[in-house]
């Protein structure tokens, strides 16, 4: 009757983080539960079907998911919902793929009821062929990815164990001979390569490039890695000649500007889903080579073509690697039945906890307008609204104010708008990184900031993704995709990497207040807060009579 | 009954409480008030199923019929072997080898389409408990003391008799086949038949000739009787006779020899299409007559095997196309067992799920707060604007369908929440023109009480209710959907199987659970159902059934049990009015046979004739539950947790203040053990409204919050605090506005102003109370020029009003006179008045038949002569013929083709005159064309007066 877990009526677990047993709990959960936030005192787990699905995947049952509510659970469970949770894990592994001497691939039933009832709908009969027994049928190969699609929809998943092709073999090996595999990420290489295919959810910063390293290295065949841009394939290769045996010439980059392909290639999502004439032309890049293995970088972005092609790759080992299995469009389901289940994950406070991510300290800058300002404000257009609010003199003041305040730590400054942060670079006399600057350019920006010799950089939402900054001591928003939750996830990602000497980095919103620019910032706040950052609000004046005094 | 005991007859007034309403003077009247029907209906409803076994058996028995007659009838003959009987009663799954007779010849595969349809309680009784003939023995002392005890049975062992009342009842009868599925006796079967078949019959059954038609009878019967010389009998019958006696044997007994025509082969495939054998009160003999095509015949006459049997009287007429199977035969066929399966031992309740009792009241109490915390959100949901009544009564289905969503339950669940607030009186409609249903002043009392209590008087009041939210969503008899809180939910029974349901859980050890199926088939098996209300329902689901899965459900719900068992709450709850379940096989061990002569001790009251608590009862047991049930609620907190991510958790359920406070303050995220809420500008300002200001918002969550409150929360009220009020709103009727300060000030100084009630909202704005009108009027008298402005601030020139109407269109000339008539009418107009002057002015025949005329000399031939038809002569006046005379007119003009001048009254009694040539003339009404009206009309002829025939030129 003391246990330090609450079960909610809408399948939410509340766990409070300073009872004893809170350890011992969030292990017991977190294999079937998706932290959902985790503010200071009580962490919110909720219970979704994929969750419990991903469980079973694991090799969890039932009755391990019911001991741990039971045991855990400071007020008795809802017998529904025990049951509930006893009858939804029933339904992964009903149906399973399996490879078939004469028939190649097949799906096969231990309840032969399941079966008649997927049969039976109009959506998986054209990927189905003839009948097999009373509890197998046929699946065509080329449907392996669509047929688990659309039996997740059913749902009924189905558990994939026809296995993967092998691959072009090529040997890799991790030289880890000056640095080592963090604890964390050698379990999720484990966990990975245990489970065949699945992603690894480790938060910014916490070295998810070395994760794909090592199940490279566990795979030692040809490899595809898909990452979001250009700078971040760039990054991946610098990475991989460093911590691995590869050398440089067998690493190539398949992107706008460069086509090689060989044994480990490095893609952009954009050039794949480049369609002209209604055909997408990079196509073949998947059929190039005998890949071993698929990595992909930042799953949560993956564009929706990319799914298609993955639907087609199932015979592949695919290693999805991402901060949050959030996505902005809800298709986390196709990420579950087309990559797999998620194999490995780790909360950013315990990694922070660890010593391998800064701690970080977020605060909100709120701005008055002028009176002319919230004037015009008043009188703009919806859809200008959130372009003008976010692009005030006052913020422009306020961010200067702020670059002055940190003067020699590695500061930067992000933002949406271009005129915005053009202005912005002027003002403070650095260079600005935009969609515009060659990608020699931004490195040879970034090399200087990194060595240092670049103190404050102002950069658009094209670093968003996949740069690494480690020196960044100071980051300054000033105007954001709207409330978009990720974006905060990646530019907070910024300013984690561990800092030479451990100081404390500083994550700064500049919002005007009482503008929808507020509202957009409460969004992006909360989804901070919910991490377990704490955060800060400050008045623009405030600070500022700080500075003064 | 003078020579039982008052503790007896104590017995007797308990069983059957309705006889003691009024008490009756004597025991004369008690015996005759215990025999009505209606009494005797009611007692017999309320067996248990082997009880009532017993009695059927009894009606098919002799009468009086010894003790070991009736046992016989129950396990079959002693003389029997044991296995077929034993399988009979272990598997009906089985029934070839139901009896010897049948034994003979084990046609499984044509019996087995016959095989038990009974419902799953048989089956499962079979199953689970295989009543060898040694707990028929054991439990059958029990039953007949029960019937005894009952008033249904009396005499001594060797000669009970059923008392008359209940043999009617219970015994087979053409139109209400017995559930034993015997037909009639040899004796009943025969008593309409001729002396000379009965003759034929006993020839062919090989029997000595008697003339005595009761003698004839006695030896028919006492050979079907006497196993042996039947035996012989029957091996010598044809192989489809003995099919169709298969068929019949287990009842309907009734076979229809109408309708097909095949002979061998239609009794073949009648036995392959195997009527349903309804052991249970099965339909009328139609549905037998239409189910069984096999012994089906020609009306040439019945097929040799069929009339190898009806000769012998193994199968007798009962009616113009139905044969029936006399009682002794199927006895004989059956190996002298009555029932199919009898059940002397009640299913058991297994298999039993032992859990720990601590596990049980825990999950139970959870229950119970939830069922707390789902009334009190839905009461005040419904405080303000609650749900309006329809006017048929009850709450509409949107409203359900609305309540459910809000409380995130099921609909039939948010039925049964409602219908328990209802029920516990804390809810009603407010009796208002506009009738809406909102809380009562009782749930302001509940809403102070203590958890526990509340849960008891919901508990308390849910026990007794009749009302079944379980009916919601269904329809009634006529098809209309049941509300909730609508009419037409009580049932009666509702109470009675819900105590029973609970005392039968409490029968099992602390904490131990079952399938709600093995409790549904206890409670068949303790109340089998009679008559036409359960015949119809598929198994499982006849009213009790129904309403003990609700029973489970809800107690479920309410937290009255715990993961299916009964919670100690629960367990004091029903009180101590619930005895320890004696097992009725133990119990008929320690009772010696003799001993049935005996009035049964209290403790064998049937359980379910547990009488409904009291009132102060009630109040005891649910004050002993609250008891129990205190400890095991979770204490109200007075701390909550304050996150940064605007949040507060409480982690139990909260002071009643607080969660006031802080249900404003916040919106309520997610329920369950704990509430999560969310502080949002809208909550905030929310809370400010109310009155409250940011500081005292910053007191309130500072002292209940366990830990410092966290600063963007902090932030976030002082900024909705900052805003809140910025912007003032309030209503005036008009207001004065000067550029001029000091001659507001002067205004406002003025005592003559004070009516207008005038407020500086600026230095050059006041505001008035009264409208611009009298505010000019006033300013004016008190000697100003003011000027009225308009709503865009223009000054108003005043002129003299000049009132218009909305548009309106002139009036239309009314002429003096009718208008002049156009060329169609005209032409119209002449020519029915041509016609009419036909009428009026044709020369019309003399009714009276002349020479030669063959249409008036057909029509009335005799008629005519001595009563001659007053002459139609001046115009205007109405023919008069007689109806006869009319109608034989009619006719003849319809066959002629020829017109005929009739007086016509209408049915405002208005006569007139019309010529018309009949077309038809049947059914009391004569269609023709009519001249006068130029159209073919129909007229009923007693409409007509009279009629006359046109002279032959007047057309």
């Amino acid at each position: 009757m003391n246990g330090p877990l609450i079960v909610q009526s809408d399948k939410t677990l509340l766990l409070e983080v300073d009872h004893d047993q809170a350890g011992a709990c969030r292990r017991a959960i977190a294999p079937f539960a998706e932290l959902e936030r985790a503010p200071e005192h009580m962490h919110t787990y909720r219970v979704t079907p994929l969750g419990l699905w991903n469980a079973r995947a694991a090799g969890h049952d039932a009755e391990q998911v019911v001991d741990a509510l039971v045991e855990f659970s400071r007020y008795p469970v809802p017998h529904a919902l025990l049951v509930d949770v006893a009858e939804t894990m029933a339904r992964y592994g009903r149906l399973r793929l399996l490879k078939h001497p004469t028939h190649g691939l097949v799906l096969e039933s231990s309840d032969r009821p399941v079966l008649e009832e997927v049969l039976r709908s109009k959506k998986v009969q054209p990927l189905v062929g003839a009948r097999v027994d009373e509890d197998t049928v046929v699946v065509h190969l080329s449907e392996r990815g669509q047929i688990k699609r659309t039996l997740l929809k059913l749902g009924w998943p189905a558990e994939d164990l026809a296995g993967y092709v092998d691959g072009e073999a090529h040997a890799i090996e991790l030289d880890e001979s000056e640095w080592s595999l963090r604890p964390y990420q050698k379990q999720a290489v484990e966990g990975f390569w245990h489970g065949g295919s699945g992603v690894v959810v480790l938060p910014c910063g916490a070295g998810k490039t070395l994760v794909g390293a090592g199940a490279m290295a566990e795979a030692k065949a040809t490899t595809l890695i898909l990452v979001t841009n250009t700078v971040s394939a760039r990054q991946w290769k610098h990475e991989l000649v460093r911590r691995t045996s590869l050398t440089e010439d067998e690493i190539g980059e398949y992107s706008g500007t460069k086509k090689e392909i060989r044994p480990v290639t490095i893609a952009t999502y954009q050039v794949l889903t480049t369609r002209r004439k209604g055909v997408y032309p990079h196509l073949e890049l998947f059929d190039s080579r005998d890949w071993g293995l698929i990595v992909y970088d930042e799953v949560h972005l993956l564009p929706a073509p990319v799914f298609k092609f993955t639907a087609d790759l199932q015979a592949r080992r695919r290693l999805g690697l991402t901060a949050t299995l959030v996505r902005e469009d809800g298709r986390e389901s196709d990420v579950f039945s087309l990559i797999g289940p998620k194999r490995f994950d780790a909360p950013w406070k315990e990694i922070e906890a660890q010593g391998y991510i800064a701690p970080a300290d977020c605060v909100e800058v709120r701005v008055d307008l002028t009176d002319s300002e919230r004037l015009t404000y008043a009188t703009a257009e919806a859809e200008e609204k959130y372009r003008y609010c976010a692009t005030t003199d006052s913020k422009r003041r306020i961010t200067e104010a702020l670059v002055k305040r940190h003067q020699g730590e590695q500061t930067l400054v992000i933002g949406q708008y271009i005129d915005q942060l053009d202005e912005l670079g002027e003002h403070l006399g650095t260079p600005v990184i935009k969609g515009e600057t060659t990608n020699a350019q931004r490195e040879r920006l970034f090399d200087a900031f990194r060595a240092g010799e670049l103190s404050v950089l102002v950069v658009s939402k094209v670093a968003n993704f996949s740069i690494d900054l480690p020196e960044a001591t100071v980051a300054i928003q000033v105007s954001g995709t709207f409330g978009s939750r990720q974006e905060e996830a990646q530019r907070l990602g910024r300013v984690l990497r561990p800092k030479a000497d451990g100081h404390e980095a500083r994550f700064y919103s500049v919002v005007a207040r009482d503008t929808i620019d507020q509202d957009f910032a409460a969004h992006r706040q909360r989804f901070l807060a919910e991490q377990g950052y704490a955060y800060r609000i400050v008045d623009a004046s405030e600070l500022l009579a700080d500075e003064d005094a | 009954m003078r020579g039982r005991p008052d503790s007896a007859l104590e017995l007797l007034l308990r069983a059957r409480p309705e006889l003691l309403n009024p008490v009756p003077n004597n025991l004369t009247q008690l015996a005759t008030r215990a025999g009505t029907r209606a009494s005797v209906v009611r007692a017999v409803e309320r067996l248990d199923r082997f009880a009532l076994q017993v009695a059927e058996a009894l009606a098919v028995a002799p009468d009086p019929c010894p003790y070991e007659t009736l046992r016989d009838l129950l396990t079959g003959d002693p003389g029997t072997p044991p296995e077929p009987s034993h399988g009979a009663n272990a598997a009906p799954h089985a029934p070839p080898a139901l009896s010897p007779g049948a034994g003979e010849h084990p046609d499984a595969s044509s019996q087995s389409g016959t095989g038990p349809a009974e419902d799953p309680t048989n089956n499962a009784a079979a199953r689970s408990a295989t009543a060898s003939p040694d707990d028929i023995h054991a439990a059958l002392p029990h039953a007949v003391a029960t019937l005894r005890r009952q008033a249904l049975v009396w005499g001594g062992d060797d000669w009970l008799r059923l008392i008359r009342t209940a043999r009617e009842l219970l015994a087979p009868a053409a139109t209400r086949p017995s559930p034993t599925g015997l037909g009639p006796t040899v004796a009943e079967a025969t008593a309409g038949m001729s002396p000379g078949r009965l003759q034929e019959v006993i020839a062919a059954a090989g029997l000595p000739a008697t003339h005595d038609p009761v003698t004839a009878v006695a030896s028919l019967t006492s050979l079907f009787s006497d196993r042996t010389r039947m035996a012989a009998l029957l091996d010598q019958a044809p192989p489809q006779a003995r099919a169709v006696l298969r068929k019949l044997m287990w009842g309907p007994p009734y076979g229809s020899v109408s309708a097909a025509t095949a002979e061998t082969a239609a009794a073949e495939n009648g036995v392959g299409q195997a009527p349903h054998p309804d052991p249970g009160p099965a339909g009328a003999p139609q549905r037998h007559a239409t189910a069984q095509g096999e012994p089906a015949h020609a009306a040439s006459g019945p097929a040799p095997h069929l009339r190898w049997l009806l000769a012998r009287g193994l199968l007798l007429p009962a009616g113009p196309r139905n044969v029936v199977l006399p009682r002794e035969v199927a006895l004989h066929l059956r190996g002298g067992r009555a029932h199919r399966t009898a059940e002397p031992v009640p299913p058991p309740l297994a298999p039993l799920t032992e859990g720990r009792t601590q596990v049980v009241d825990s999950a139970a109490a959870g229950q119970a707060y939830t069922a707390l915390a789902t009334v009190e959100e839905l009461l005040a949901e419904w405080q303000s604007g609650g749900p309006a009544v329809l006017r048929a009564g009850g709450l509409s289905v949107r409203d359900l369908k609305r309540t459910a969503g809000a409380l995130d339950v099921t609909e039939s669940m948010a039925a049964f929440w409602i219908e328990l607030a209802y029920a516990a009186g804390l809810l009603a409609s407010d009796g208002e023109a506009d009738e809406r249903f909102a809380p009562t002043p009782a749930y302001d009392e509940w809403l102070r009480q203590p958890d526990e209590q509340r849960w008891a008087r919901l508990a308390t009041a849910w026990l007794v209710a009749t009302r079944t939210p379980g009916l919601v969503g269904g329809r009634d008899a006529k098809g209309r959907t049941l509300a909730a809180l609508g009419p037409d939910l009580d049932r009666g029974a509702a109470p009675e199987v819900r105590r029973r349901v609970l005392g039968l859980l409490a029968s099992l050890p602390a904490g131990g659970a079952v399938p709600a199926d093995a409790l549904l088939a206890r409670l068949a098996w303790e109340r089998p159902l009679r008559g036409a209300a359960g015949a119809d329902a598929p198994p499982g689901d006849d009213p009790r059934s129904r309403l003990a899965r609700w029973a489970l459900a809800e107690a479920e719900e309410l937290g009255v049990t715990g993961r299916g068992a009964l919670a100690a709450h629960g367990r004091a709850l029903i009180g101590p009015s619930a005895p320890p379940e004696p097992t009725p096989t133990a119990e008929a061990l320690t009772e010696h046979p003799d001993s049935a002569e005996q009035p049964d001790s209290a403790e064998h009251a049937s359980p379910t004739e547990q009488a409904a608590p009291t009132p102060a009862e009630l109040a005891a047991s649910g004050a002993a539950a609250a008891r129990l049930l205190a400890p095991l609620l979770p204490q109200p907190l007075d701390r909550v947790l304050l996150q940064a991510d605007l949040t507060a958790v409480a982690p139990g359920p909260l002071e009643r203040h607080l969660a006031d406070v802080l249900g404003v303050l916040a919106d309520v995220e997610s329920k369950g053990g704990a509430t999560v809420y969310r502080f949002t500008p809208t909550s905030v300002r929310r809370a400010l409204d109310t009155g409250c200001t940011a500081a005292d918002l910053h007191a309130f969550l500072a002292e209940h919050s366990r830990t410092p409150v966290p600063q963007p929360l902090a932030y976030l009220i002082d900024d909705v605090g900052r805003r809140h009020g910025q912007l003032r709103v309030g209503a005036a009727s008009g207001y004065v506005r000067c550029d001029d300060d000091a001659l507001l000030a002067e205004i406002l100084a003025d005592r003559r102003s004070s009516g207008l009630r005038l407020r500086r909202l600026a230095p050059t704005v006041l505001a008035a109370q009264a409208d611009p009108a009298v505010l000019l009027e006033r300013l004016r008298e008190m000697g100003y020029a003011p000027a009225a402005e308009s709503a865009e601030g223009d000054v108003l020139i005043t002129r003299a009003d000049a009132y218009r109407t909305p548009p309106r269109s002139a009036p239309t000339p009314v002429p003096d006179g009718p208008p002049v008539p156009d060329e169609t009418l005209l032409h119209a107009a002449v020519r029915a008045i041509r016609a009419g002057d036909l009428a009026a002015t044709a020369a019309h025949r003399p009714a009276a038949p002349s020479g030669g005329d063959k249409a008036a000399a057909d029509a009335a031939p005799g008629a005519a002569g001595d009563r001659p038809a007053p002459p139609a002569t001046g115009a205007g006046r109405l023919p008069r013929t007689t109806s006869a005379e009319t109608l034989a007119t009619m006719q003849a003009a319809a066959l002629t083709g020829s017109a005929v001048w009739i007086g016509y009254v209408n049915a405002d009694g208005a006569a007139s005159q019309r010529v018309i040539a009949p077309v038809r003339v049947e059914g009391g009404f004569v269609t023709g064309y009519d001249h006068t009206a130029d159209e073919v009309r129909t007229y009923p002829l007693h409409r007509i007066t009279g009629v006359a025939e046109l002279a032959d030129d007047a057309l």
